[in-house]
């Protein structure tokens, strides 16, 4: 599991932006990730107070919103839910494709002061 | 009363990653020393592959090794028996490097004198995959029992990859694995995918890959 890690370095960078920024008090901190991504929304949920303690974010909610896993078939041109799909095309029930968008793991947002 | 607003950031998180691992690769390049990052599953055969890879061109280069898979038969003391220089890394049970742990484990390896280095991830195809660890180059070994369906299970891991070693074609017949179809797959996620077939015990491909490694350092050196 390598989510505390990588949750450690996102408070580091809000923690950096937030002080470049004059800002003392964060509400929210949202992350966007996507279905396809290594990283496990629960696992992230699961290790955030440990990462946040005695931060500036200690007090911070954390809100997740999950990107899809879409596809294109390269063979009839469908855009497709993968997870959903089970990876398969679901019109021509094709193996072939190409991932359109769901491996983000973004910092989209704070709701600060 | 303060009054919250919303501050879009809009970063990737990987993008320090992306950025540290380029700025690695520039430090390797001046310092000439060429860094293979070898991924694979647990037991695929990194590490008997690397102990095959130090024994051809060892006379040649200098070599290091920094060993950061953990669960293994053979480690960081059988790799050392070589003559090669080794670091085991302590990844705290992380499961993928990046490039900041691997400038790290660099330092303390020392690539003064070293040509070439070969970085044993952490046995998995998932996260290794998203994480750049600087390398010049990046290998995977998929051995012959872990079936011929892996491409399709982890997509990523096969479109970032340099170079395939297929290993453990050894006990091919014993197995239902197609080999064709492999590369098949694989030439469709990643069209430029080089794949040599080899066995880490018989040392049966091993030149080939060891061509494969001559003329990528030295395509490196003129670049
Ligand atoms: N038959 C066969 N076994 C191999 C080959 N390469 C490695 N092995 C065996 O596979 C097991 C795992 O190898 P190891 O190098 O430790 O894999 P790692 O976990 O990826 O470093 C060991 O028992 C090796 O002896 C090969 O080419 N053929
Ligand atoms: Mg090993
Ligand atoms: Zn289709």
């Amino acid at each position: 599991m390598h989510e505390l890690g990588v949750v450690i370095e996102v408070i580091k960078t809000v923690e950096s932006f937030a002080q470049q920024n004059g800002l003392t008090k964060i509400d929210t901190l949202v992350l966007q990730i996507g279905e396809l991504s290594s990283m496990i929304p629960k696992y992230i949920e699961a290790c955030y107070p440990a990462a946040v303690d005695g931060t500036l974010l200690q007090d911070t909610r954390l809100k997740i919103e999950i990107l899809p896993g879409n596809a294109i078939c390269k063979k009839c041109n469908k855009v497709f839910n993968l997870i959903k799909n089970n990876m398969v095309c679901p019109s021509c029930t094709s193996k072939d494709w190409e991932i359109l968008c769901g491996r983000e793991f973004m910092i989209k947002e704070i709701i600060a002061c | 009363m303060d009054t919250y607003k919303i501050i879009e950031i809009k970063q990737s998180v990987f993008e320090d990653n992306n950025k540290d691992a380029d700025l690695l690769r520039e430090e390797l390049k001046k310092g000439k020393t060429f860094l293979l990052n070898l991924m694979s599953s647990p037991g695929s055969g990194k590490t008997t592959t690397v102990l095959r890879t130090i024994e051809a061109l060892k006379e040649e280069m200098g070599i290091g090794v920094l060993e950061a898979d953990i669960d293994s038969d053979v480690d960081a003391r059988t790799v050392a028996q070589t003559g090669a220089k080794v670091i085991q890394l302590h990844t705290g049970g992380m499961c993928h490097l990046d490039a900041d742990m691997t400038r790290q484990g660099l330092l303390g390896l020392g690539t003064e004198g070293i040509d070439f280095v070969i970085l044993e991830n952490v046995g998995n195809l998932v996260c290794p995959a998203e994480f750049d660890t600087g390398a010049s180059k990046n290998a995977m070994i998929l051995s012959v029992p872990e079936g011929d369906d892996k491409p399709l299970k982890y997509p990523l891991m096969f479109s970032i990859v340099d170079v395939l070693l297929i290993n453990k074609i050894d006990v091919i017949d014993y197995f239902d694995f197609d080999l064709e179809a492999v590369k098949e797959r694989a030439k469709k996620i990643n069209p430029n995918i080089k794949i040599i077939p080899i066995s880490a015990r018989t040392g049966e491909g091993i030149d080939e890959w060891a061509n494969w490694i001559r003329t990528e350092i030295k395509k490196w050196k003129q670049e």
